[in-house]
Order: C-alpha cells, then sequence, then structure tokens
C-alpha cells in the first residue's frame, strides 16, 4: 500500500493502455510518453507494461509504510525525500520503510513518470491499469489520486539492482514534425501557410483528449466531413480555425478537418507541452516519418 | 507542402495513409461488411479498427508495413451483408418534456406535429452505424429525412444518460452524463449503455438493430 498524503494536479495510474476497443469508441490512452514509463519500469526490474503514475505539472506527496524501489522518468520535478537523500532522475531509488516522497511543480516541461517495483495492483479494466478520465474507468477508481487514498501495491521482494537509464536526445526546439493530414487539401493558402509559419500558444484548457492551440485562424473551406476515425497527434480545425492536436484520451472518430498529423516519435514531445508553450509545424515525408524508429532508452548497471 | 501530393487516395485501392500508422479504407455503403471481414481475419499488423461513416480506420503497430495478406483482405469481395445483421433491441423512450426539450423546435422545422415526430421517430428500425464520441455512443442510421437537423450552435454542457438525441443524419443515446451539441427528444432507461466491467462492454455494437418504443 501506499499513501497519498497530498494529491498533485493530476497524477493518473497509467500503463502501456487499452489498444483494440475502438470500434467502442474506446480510445487507446495509455502513458502519453510509454517508452518513459516502460524505462521507469526496467529501473525498478518491472515488466515493462506494469502500471506507475503519470504526473502532470505539480505532483504528489506520498508515504511509502513499508518502503520500496521506485524510478523517475520525464520532465524534472521539484523533489525531496523524508530521508534527505537526492532524487535523482533516471535512477533506480531504494525508499526506506515508512518514507516519503513529495513532488512538487515541474522544473521544465510538463510531465513525469513515476514507476513502482512490483506495479500498482489496481484492477485492470478491458485489459489495462490506465485511467481513462472521460470514460471515468480505469486506474484508480477512475480518477486522479486524492489525498487519503491508499494505492494497492505489494513491495516485491528479491535481489534489487541499481540501474541508470540515458533518455534518447530530444531536439528541443519548439519544432513538432507533422506528416499532412487526409483534409489537407482543404484547405486554402492563406490557411496552409498561417498553419506552417506562425507560433501556436497551448491553451490552458488542454488535456489528455487535447492540446488546444491558440494563434492566427488555420482557415479551410467548410465541408461537411463524414465522420471519421482519428488518431492521436490528429490536427483538428474546428470552424473557428484555431487547430486542436488530439491526444491520448482523444475521440476515436472526428468530424473536424485534420491538416495534419504529429509523427508517432514526435507524440512523446507533445506529452511534454504546457499552457503557454509555444510550437510551430514543420512538415515530412510520410516515408520519412515511417522509417523513424522510436528513441531508445538505454539501461545500465550504477557502478 | 505540395497540394498535388496530399490527400489523394491510392489510385489502386479504396485506401490511402493516415499519419503513418493509419490506413483509411474508403468503404462507401459496405462498412459493416467489410468491417466484420477484417475483424474476422485477425491480422497481426492490425491494432485497432476504427469504422465510421463511410470508412473504416486501420490503426497499424507502429513499424509495421502493409502485408500482402492485409491488401488481400482489403480486396476481398464481402459475404451478402443482408446475412450480418445483429440482433434487434427495443429501448423504451419518454419522448419531449424535460427529457425532450428540443422536440417542439424539430418538429416545427419538420412542419408536423410533436406527436408526428414522435410516431416517426418511434416508427423505424435503426441499424448501429459505428461508435464514438463517447465509450458506447452509437450512431444509429435510419433516421426519417424530415427529422434531421443539423447540431445545435452550441453545445450544451451538461446531458443526461440515457438521453436520445438527433444530429445530422443520425440518432444516438449518451452513455454518460457530459456535454453534448446534438438535439434532445427524449430519455431512455436503457442502462447502462456502456460498462467497462462487462465481458461485452457496449450494449450496442455495429450491425445491432434497435427500436425505440414510446414508454
Amino acid at each position: 500500500m501506499i499513501e497519498v498524503v497530498r494529491a498533485g494536479l493530476c497524477d493518473l495510474v497509467m500503463d502501456p493502455g487499452r489498444p483494440g476497443w475502438g470500434a467502442l469508441g474506446v480510445p487507446a490512452g495509455g502513458a502519453a510518453d510509454p517508452a518513459a514509463l516502460a524505462a521507469a519500469n526496467r529501473l525498478v526490474g518491472n515488466d515493462a507494461a506494469a502500471a506507475g503514475l503519470e504526473i502532470t505539472l505539480s505532483g504528489p506527496l506520498l508515504r511509502f509504510p513499508a518502503g520500496g524501489v521506485v524510478a523517475l522518468t520525464g520532465a524534472r520535478f521539484a523533489a525531496a525525500r523524508s530521508s534527505g537523500a537526492a532524487v535523482a532522475w533516471n535512477e533506480t531509488l531504494v525508499l526506506a520503510a515508512g518514507e516519503t516522497l513529495s513532488l512538487g511543480p515541474a522544473q521544465t516541461d510538463c510531465r513525469c513518470w513515476l514507476a513502482l517495483r512490483g506495479g500498482l495492483a489496481v484492477p485492470p479494466v478491458m485489459g489495462s491499469r490506465s485511467t481513462l478520465l472521460p470514460g471515468g474507468f480505469g486506474g484508480h477508481q477512475g480518477r486522479a489520486l486524492q489525498a487519503g487514498d491508499a494505492l494497492p501495491w505489494t513491495p516485491a521482494v528479491g535481489e534489487i539492482r541499481l540501474l541508470r537509464t540515458h533518455p534518447p536526445v530530444a531536439p528541443h526546439n519548439g519544432t513538432l514534425r507533422v506528416v499532412a493530414g487526409p483534409q489537407a487539401a482543404c484547405f486554402d493558402d492563406a490557411g496552409l501557410a498561417a498553419f506552417f509559419a506562425s507560433p501556436y500558444r497551448v491553451d490552458p484548457a488542454s488535456d489528455r483528449r487535447g492540446l488546444r492551440l491558440h494563434g492566427p485562424a488555420v482557415t479551410h473551406a467548410r465541408i461537411e466531413l463524414a465522420s471519421q476515425g482519428v488518431l492521436p497527434g490528429a490536427v483538428q480545425v474546428p470552424p473557428d480555425g484555431q487547430p486542436i492536436i488530439l491526444g491520448w484520451d482523444g475521440p476515436v472518430t472526428g468530424g473536424y478537418p485534420v491538416i495534419a498529423g504529429v509523427i508517432s516519435a514526435d507524440l512523446p514531445r507533445l506529452a511534454q507541452l504546457r499552457p503557454g508553450d509555444t510550437v510551430r509545424f514543420v512538415t515530412i515525408e510520410l516515408e520519412e516519418a515511417r522509417a523513424l524508429a522510436a528513441g531508445q532508452w538505454d539501461i545500465e548497471d550504477i557502478a | 507542402m505540395g497540394k498535388q501530393a496530399i490527400g489523394q487516395p491510392n489510385p489502386d485501392a479504396g485506401w490511402r495513409w493516415v499519419s503513418e500508422r493509419g490506413l483509411r479504407v474508403v468503404t462507401g455503403d459496405t462498412t459493416l461488411p467489410r468491417y466484420l471481414s477484417l475483424v474476422s481475419q485477425n491480422l497481426p499488423e492490425i491494432e485497432d479498427l476504427i469504422p465510421a461513416d463511410d470508412s473504416i480506420l486501420l490503426i497499424l503497430h507502429r513499424g509495421a508495413p502493409m502485408s500482402s495478406a492485409l491488401r488481400a483482405a482489403l480486396a476481398a469481395p464481402l459475404a451478402d451483408a443482408a446475412t450480418q445483421t445483429g440482433p434487434l433491441h427495443e429501448i423504451a423512450v419518454e419522448y419531449g418534456g424535460a427529457a425532450g426539450p428540443d422536440l417542439p423546435g424539430l418538429a416545427r422545422r419538420a412542419g408536423i406535429s410533436v406527436a408526428d415526430c414522435i410516431e416517426r421517430h418511434a416508427a423505424t428500425d435503426y441499424t448501429v452505424a459505428f461508435l464514438g464520441f463517447q465509450p458506447g455512443f452509437p450512431y444509429l442510421r435510419g433516421l426519417p429525412d424530415a427529422l434531421c437537423a443539423p447540431r445545435r450552435a452550441t453545445p450544451r454542457v451538461r446531458v443526461a444518460a440515457g438521453s436520445v438525441a438527433i444530429g445530422g443524419a443520425y440518432c444516438g443515446i449518451y452513455p454518460a452524463d457530459g456535454p453534448g451539441g446534438w438535439h434532445l427528444i427524449g430519455r431512455s432507461a436503457v442502462t447502462p449503455l456502456f460498462d467497462p466491467a462487462r465481458a461485452a462492454p457496449a450494449l450496442l455494437m455495429p450491425g445491432d438493430r434497435v427500436r425505440f418504443v414510446p414508454a
């Protein structure tokens, strides 16, 4: 068991998600950067698919009555342990019985992932332990953590290896690579020019369903579009011309024209955008996007 | 970005790439049989299949190439669609009043009485074309032309679970409380439309038929 002494802004139990239920209107969801959660899991000796926490912008204060082995990956947050030991990112951390781990505001970017040796033992729903907030199911009672929650968890016993991981180097120049969307031809030259030449600011109303952007209006012919299946990363443009990038928990079908799609390799960067950040879009060819491999998180023993 | 290169269907077949791991298959009025055919073939590179209005989105596992088996599956002839209809669900509806505040407006728009509106809506057998918007939200095909209406200009912040609604050429039922932009005509007590703990989480599946019965 882990006690949630103080909850963060939006702490969600996550695993790789539940792909395969799209025909029921259920998005795949799962960790916004599954490779980062998988790396954290490897640092604590877990299967990559074990459930951990996805922590957004400001983190919780957690107490580990029986101690435990944990690891953090992703954005750096202000962090402290009651033992006074340093809280390193990308390393195996061994917490003593009764120790607390306190995460404050994110110092850079938006999201981090906390893996716990043995994995959180919330019940799987439709094949996954991931929280789906729009559906109100999965994770811990279908919602974000609250103060007073007791998270089901049994610390695994056995040999502990102290490991370190090196995250893939991500160019942090504020651009997202996209491929042309299925309705790109519906947009006029002015709309395309605005979209590809202008910075767009991330709106505070953004969440895991979608990132709402503000900037020069992306104009398009007002066509009646049949509802179509959509993927996370799809950039929809509603009639007001302000783009929305569909997120991990977004709807599985949409009726707004899609001007572009953020490539899979850049979805981890989407996970780190916070309100007020600006982004620009740069287009690459489909074949180039398909050839891009996922970034590698190399793991090594701490000497 | 060259406009000539984008949004063009593959000339050889009714499919095109959507981002780097989506394939949109244009299916027209054969969406359901094509969907069922693809599901039955259980191809290993497919992570998910999302049927919609007149197309299916195939989501491939990241990095998976399009196999010859998948190309063959997309080109394969379809079984007779008439043999593939699902079970019939009779759903009781309380029409109008507080449960269906948009019914009078729809009747006026159609130039018919509210009673006539209800009668026409309940006289039709609907087919679940696809699910979307919310988990378990059915898009029902078969709405009489007179009852079709574009979505409300301003969506409601909260629509009650069970609300029966009209959006464009579709009828739908909201499985859960939430925002919604469709015209509300009544409420059903069919509960729950979606329950993630059930073996079959969605009560209504693509291909199922629905008949509304005035309560």
